[in-house]
């Protein structure tokens, strides 16, 4: 059809006209799909389906209203509520240290700096644990689950921590950051085998009794710490970091 | 003004406004024309919602491939097969009233069908009721067999006779 619908047809067709012909029909409806200047004069024509129409719009509405969960449900799939209380554990063991640092005498190693590799360590154990996190298994369940979602997790954690750090120790990131990093890939690596809780402890009481208790006990820094130990971080981290990508499927089954 | 193929691309987007605007631009011609095969009331509202709802939900798989990229002809094509599916939840209980077919054209639309053009209307009014409404549902509608056979309540096979018949007799009355 191509001179538009007449007035008189579309009100006939709008009400339903049972004595219109069905060739008529035919051909407005096809013109009514591709015109939408006849369509905006049938619905002034069609004022018997206005109440119907709105009735309708009305239903809809609810169903279209956009929720607000948005910031949240982002937010979720970097951090987990359960990281919270430890993370600020983390922060406030960070302020300690600092301020004993501010007390003692400058032979004194500095506390913040033996503190340094491990302070992410709870932070991750959080992020990946079922002991810790009451959503685990639900989580867990889900397709994100698995080396994505730790990792992110981490990333998250290592954001709140190595500020702090930085602020903390004061010094060149050469002498804290690569050990703070080699033990955050030590524990997700070790705890492909093990579970990172089970992971993140023996790593902190191992490091507090071979290096930090030593270290405070005979005054010095540990040598591990010193900038020729660098290399060692190094390939502590490159390790970390071959064996979690290689047992990468292992996060999606992580029992502890 | 943005057209409605924009309105949908919106629509996709999340924008509430252009789909109240896409709703109160298409919503009378849908619901006219799909009183036209439903006399219900009741399942012409249900339909409406429904069809409304899949495009709020599914604006972003509006391809228009498959209608010409036509926006209305896509909210037809989803209309036309909730219509359907609404006509099988309906048949268990009871049979859905169908919209009354014209018994026979009045000499006025006789008159006018000379302007739209030609045999095919004469044809098409000599056609039996049953006959052109298979032919409605299977070419205006652009519905299956399967679903011609579910909107009007007939086997399968009879609306597969039923075309054959309406073509055959389309076909002499054009020759």
């Amino acid at each position: 059809m191509t001179q538009h619908a007449s007035p008189q047809l579309l009100r006939r067709y709008a009400d339903s006209d049972p004595t219109l012909a069905a060739d008529m029909v035919w051909a407005l409806e096809v013109h009514l799909e591709s015109c939408a200047n006849c369509r905006a004069r049938l619905a002034t024509e069609a004022s018997a389906v206005a109440p119907l129409v709105d009735e309708i719009w009305a239903s809809i509405v609810p169903d279209t209203t956009p929720a607000a969960v948005h910031r949240t449900r982002r937010l979720a799939v970097w951090a987990t509520p359960a990281m919270v209380p430890w993370l600020a554990m983390t922060a406030l063991i960070t302020l300690i240290a600092l301020v004993a640092d501010r007390l003692v005498a400058p032979p004194y190693p500095s506390l913040a700096l033996l503190l340094a590799p491990i302070a992410p360590v709870a932070g991750v154990a959080a992020a990946w644990a079922r002991g810790l996190d009451p959503a685990h298994e639900l989580v867990a369940a889900t397709p994100r689950a698995g080396l994505y979602l730790v990792l992110r997790r981490t990333l998250a954690v290592l954001v709140v921590v190595i500020p702090l750090m930085a602020v903390a120790t004061w010094t060149s990131p050469l002498r804290w950051l690569l050990p703070c990093l080699a033990f955050t890939v030590a524990t997700l690596a070790l705890g492909g085998f093990v579970g990172v809780s089970r992971a993140a402890v023996g790593l902190v009481t191992g490091w507090a009794a071979l290096v930090m208790g030593p270290s405070l006990v005979s005054q010095r820094l540990p040598s591990v710490l010193e900038p020729a130990a660098l290399g060692a971080w190094v390939a502590v981290l490159v390790a970390g970091a071959v064996v979690v990508r290689l047992r990468a499927t292992v996060y999606t089954r992580l029992a502890t | 003004m943005p057209d409605e193929e924009e309105l949908v691309r919106l629509v996709a987007r999340g924008d509430r406004a252009a789909f109240e605007q896409l709703y109160r631009r298409t919503a009378p011609w849908l619901a006219v024309r799909l009183r036209r095969r439903c006399a219900d009331d009741q399942v012409v509202a249900e339909v409406m919602q429904e069809t409304y709802l899949a495009v709020w939900r599914a604006a972003g798989g509006f391809a228009g491939a498959t209608v010409n990229g036509s926006a209305v002809g896509w909210l037809w094509t989803i209309a036309a097969r909730r219509l359907v599916d609404a006509f099988r939840r309906r048949a268990r209980d009871t049979v859905a009233p169908l919209a009354e077919e014209p018994v026979s054209p009045a000499a006025e639309d006789e008159a006018l069908s000379d302007v739209v053009g030609d045999e095919v209307g004469v044809a098409l009014g000599r056609l039996a009721p049953e006959l052109r409404q298979v032919l409605q549902a299977m070419v205006v509608d652009g519905l299956t067999v399967r679903e011609t056979a579910t909107l009007l309540g007939v086997p399968e096979g009879t609306v597969k006779t039923r075309a054959r018949r309406a073509r055959l007799a389309m076909r002499e009355a054009l020759s």
